[in-house]
């Protein structure tokens, strides 16, 4: 059950990161005229339509990331500090701590992406969907790295 | 969808106290709960666990997000003329700052 979870928490976190990251590539780069490239086809995305789809996957993702956790504490962890691997020991550690903070972003992210009247604050909106990003790709990456030195049911 | 107009001082407020919550929480040890993995049994507060690991992590989140909401709900209070001076950028400004104090706080990990 445990394998299943974690692919699935996998799958989430990849469709999480291309949403986020087509959304921030297109709040600091937005296409001025017709995209041709590859690189400007990425940043032309109707960005406010990610909006909803980032905080269900997000939440989504956290909350079965919660749960493989629980396995992780009882097995995988001992590995990494047993194997004193205490980089990739304190990268999974700030990792639970970005995403517990990335939680508390999200009503302020919907607020500025969602409301007419945030539109006073371009600023904010991309720094919060900055941040997201930053919280994302720091827990895809970390969670991959963890599992490669010590995967579940391995 | 209709929100009430103080939603954006709930929403900065409770960004801004939720991560300042957290890392207290965090540093002082102030899990609402706790989960033993290995039993499967939850605890009030720092209850140890019987067996293996103590869990604290779901705990901390619950008295950020709890503590933050109460906080947010009390801001959402107050006059709009001074609601309307709380700077937006506080909203992702103060979740920046906590994620460079964690990497401070856990720096031994990365110089061993």
């Amino acid at each position: 059950m445990w394998i299943v979870l974690l692919v699935v928490h996998g799958l989430l976190a990849f469709l999480l990161l291309g949403a986020i990251t087509h959304q921030t590539l297109s709040v600091w780069a937005p296409p001025r005229s017709k995209p041709g490239s590859f690189f400007a086809r990425a940043r032309a995305v109707p960005a406010t339509s990610y909006v909803n789809a980032i905080i269900v996957l997000f939440i989504i993702t956290a909350i079965l990331g919660g749960l493989i956790y629980t396995n992780y504490r009882i097995t995988a962890r001992f590995t990494l500090e047993q194997g004193r691997f205490f980089k990739t020991f304190g990268a999974f550690e700030l990792k639970e701590h970005f995403i517990a903070l990335g939680l508390g972003l999200l009503p302020a992210y919907w607020w500025y992406w969602k409301s007419a009247l945030a539109e006073e604050h371009p600023l904010t909106r991309k720094m919060l969907t900055t941040v997201l990003a930053f919280v994302v790709w720091w827990g895809f990456l970390v969670g991959h790295l963890a599992n490669n030195v010590r995967g579940l049911g391995t | 969808m209709n929100l009430p107009r103080s939603f954006p001082v709930f929403a900065i407020t409770f960004a801004v106290t939720y991560a300042i919550i957290y890392v207290l929480a965090v540093e002082y040890n102030w899990a609402l709960f706790t989960y033993a993995p290995t039993t499967g049994k939850f605890g009030p507060l720092r209850t140890p666990a019987t067996a293996g690991p103590t869990m604290y992590w779901y705990g901390w989140i619950s008295t950020a997000a709890i503590g933050a909401a109460a906080v947010a709900a009390l801001v959402t209070l107050v006059p709009e003329g001074v609601a309307k001076r709380i700077w937006p950028g506080l909203s992702w400004a103060v979740p920046l700052c906590v994620i460079v104090v964690f990497g401070y706080l856990l720096k031994g990990y990365f110089l061993r």
